[in-house]
């Protein structure tokens, strides 16, 4: 994590607190079902980025509600919504804005080749752009992420039996790849729905061992 | 209203020989305007001082004032505003007036132009153009040579001008080597490609030849903008206006320029020693520049110092912006030019391959559903006017968070229910147990027109959270909290 996320106050004792954000020549994938937090979680990576320059994301279902990502920090000014609802055209409309702007956030539609994914990234890295891509259904090809982010748990705060209404959530994150050193993490983000996102909590999980003989 | 002549009427300009008047332009000096005899020996607006001297070796060459021509002009001005109040000056000479709200008052726009006419008959050579836009109403004016030109319709006008009635003189050359000789074979070209191709000035000459002029104050303008300064000693000479307009331009387009923003329209207003006050907007068709604003208020204050329009001298100086921009802004030195130029080739880019539609940006807006509280607008557009208030209280809106995903049509969704409450809902192919709730929240339907009234919950299950819309018995996803 330590790459990609930067402190901005003292943590408290036992506690971890970073704001997630992207980074030049980065490619950050978030896997997880629809529900499951991750698009506030990319929206809010761009968030930083919005304060200075346009950012784009590419909405492959025409469902992105800018409501959101102007509560997670998006500068209404700087926000471009790309619908691009054709796969063939798909990893054109993203290296288009990747050559252009500093940060992309872009739904993954499902079929999309890995040769595709992977100029993408070399296009990222060459570019010095940051690529937040969140495949639709299944995963990225290895080596194209600089950093996965898995949603493992989400639990929401507010509603009850009928009453209340949704405040936030917590989510329960697994990270894997460069980004994070190679190991593999388990982190918490809070998300109280009115600012960015945090992150409060992250521990080292053991990596899988190799079996040998 | 356009004088095309303007610049002519002044006392060394002989009527019967050869003249015309040149301006300092970058490049060198260019024909402003030139008498019947020089236009007769092929002499042209906009031709080169060099060029035209060539073809009328004989005539005489004055060089434009833009501060008298300005004094001549401001008599003109306040016969116009007897009849239509805050007319718009471009230039000596050129003047938009907005008729929309005095057409009842002098019952529709033939009295009106009747009375325009009658009383600017004492400043012969004048065109009237009228039309929904500036730059119809311009081009109208120019076709208006015996009687006043009505346009019922900016875009069908339009579309049989020669491209030459577009302000880019590069593009103009473009275009005709392309082979597109109307404003009409230009306005039939896909926007994304002009976008694409030409960029922002392709994409605002799309938009002029499609008649589609720049909305009068299209960006919301800061409260408390405007800049004023007090003057214990009233200021009657030349000097004292000059640093006074200066100053306060500048510290105008300093204040604009720290919110991204240049004003299209300035309103100068002054309050002289007796109390009177003067009120005059300029306008031009790229943003102001504070060079461009200073000379602007100079030669609007000089006008009613000479004219004896601010009895005892200036006491109030007040310069209001309207119809503010951010296309032509002056960039600060921290603003990364480069960074802002390759975004908008690619957006220009990512606008050819999925059309112009599909490229936009968003605001804010009131409404009662999430669907409705945004107000889509194509990227390198100005936003449209927010058809909800934010501030109205919009009864059985679901507090925020807001979901990150809506889909534009409500989505059909099983939903298990035990006593009236959400027990299981069946995502994809798998029941999942609802965790907790929320609501409902009662949409009353607009009954007269046929709509239902609907019941909102806020649904959580182990992998996701959605708002659902109950109607009819059957629910839909409204709102994923993605």
């Amino acid at each position: 994590m330590e790459k990609t996320a930067t402190a901005r106050r003292e943590a408290q004792p036992g506690e971890t607190r970073w704001d997630l954000r992207a980074e030049p020549g980065r490619i950050i994938s978030l896997l997880g079902t629809a529900g499951s937090g991750l698009t506030r979680l990319g929206l809010s990576m761009l968030a930083e980025a919005s304060q200075r320059n346009l950012v784009a994301v590419v909405d492959v279902r025409g469902w992105l509600s800018p409501i959101a990502a102007f509560e997670v920090g998006i500068d209404p000014e700087h926000l471009v919504v790309v619908r691009s609802k054709d796969r063939q055209q798909w990893s054109q409309v993203v290296a288009a804005l990747i050559e252009g702007l500093h940060v992309v956030y872009a739904e993954v539609p499902i079929g999309i080749s890995d040769t595709h994914l992977r100029r993408l990234a070399a296009l990222t890295r060459s570019r010095r752009g940051a690529l937040v891509l969140r495949p639709l259904d299944g995963r990225l090809p290895s080596g194209v992420s600089h950093l996965t982010l898995q949603s493992e748990e989400v639990v929401w705060k507010g509603a009850g039996a009928g009453h209340g209404h949704l405040r936030g959530r917590h989510l329960q994150m697994r990270a894997w790849g460069k980004g994070v050193g190679g190991a593999e993490r388990l982190f918490e983000v809070e998300d109280d729905g009115e600012n960015a996102l945090r992150v409060v909590a992250g521990m080292v999980t053991p990596s899988a061992g190799r079996a040998a003989g | 209203m356009w004088w095309p002549e303007w610049s002519l009427r002044r006392q060394d300009a002989p009527p019967d020989r050869p003249c015309f008047v040149v301006q300092s332009e970058t490049g060198g000096f260019r024909v402003v305007t030139a008498n019947a005899p020089a236009r007769s020996a092929g002499v042209a607006s906009g031709m080169p001082r060099r060029e035209a001297e060539g073809l009328c070796p004989g005539a005489v060459v004055l060089e434009r004032d833009l501060g008298a021509e300005t004094n001549d002009f401001e008599p003109a001005l306040v016969a116009i505003e007897d009849l239509v109040p805050k007319a718009e000056v471009v230039e000596p000479g050129l003047v938009f007036v907005p008729i929309q709200g005095a057409l009842r008052y002098y019952g529709g726009e033939i009295p009106l132009l009747e009375r325009m006419v009658d009383r600017l008959s004492a400043w012969p050579g004048g065109r009237l153009g009228v039309a929904r836009g500036p730059f119809a109403a311009r081009r109208a004016a120019v076709l208006a040579v015996e009687a006043p030109l009505r346009v019922d319709d900016d875009a069908a006008f339009l579309s049989n001008l020669a491209v030459d009635a577009l302000p880019h003189e590069d593009l103009v050359a473009t275009f005709r080597w392309l082979g597109i000789g109307t404003l009409g074979e230009l306005s039939r070209l896909p926007r994304g490609a002009m976008a694409s191709r030409f960029g922002e000035p392709g994409l605002a000459a799309h938009r002029l030849a499609s008649g589609e002029d720049r909305m009068v104050a299209p960006r919301e303008i800061p409260e408390d903008i405007s800049v004023e300064q007090r003057y214990e000693e009233p200021l009657r000479s030349l000097d004292q206006i000059g640093f006074a307009a200066r100053a306060l331009a500048g510290r105008l387009i300093t204040a604009l320029g720290e919110r991204g923003v240049a004003p299209h329209r300035v309103e100068v207003s002054v309050m002289a020693a007796d109390r009177t006050e003067r009120i005059r907007v300029w306008r031009s068709a790229n943003p102001f520049t504070e060079h461009a604003l200073t000379e602007r208020v100079w030669w609007q204050l000089r006008a009613w110092i000479e004219t004896a329009g601010v009895p005892g001298g200036i006491v109030r100086l007040c310069l209001q912006p309207a119809d503010l921009s951010d296309a032509g802004r002056q960039l600060s030195l921290e603003d990364d030019t480069v960074s802002q130029l390759e975004a908008a080739r690619a957006l220009n880019r990512a606008q050819a391959l999925v059309g112009p539609d599909a490229v936009l940006q968003a605001k804010v807006q009131g409404g009662r559903r999430f669907s409705e509280q945004v107000s889509w607008f194509r990227w390198g557009e100005e936003p449209a006017v927010p058809q909800r208030s934010l501030d109205a209280p919009w009864p059985g809106r679901v507090p925020s968070p807001s979901p990150a995903l809506v889909p534009p049509e409500a989505q059909p969704i099983e939903v298990e229910w035990d006593g009236g409450m959400p027990v299981r809902v069946r995502l994809r192919n798998r029941w999942e147990m609802v965790t907790a709730w929320a609501g409902p929240w009662r949409l009353a339907g607009r009954w007269w027109e046929g709509e239902e009234s609907v019941e909102r919950y806020q649904v959580v299950t182990a992998v996701s959270a959605l708002l659902c819309e109950v109607r009819d018995g059957s629910a839909f996803v409204v709102g994923l909290y993605d």
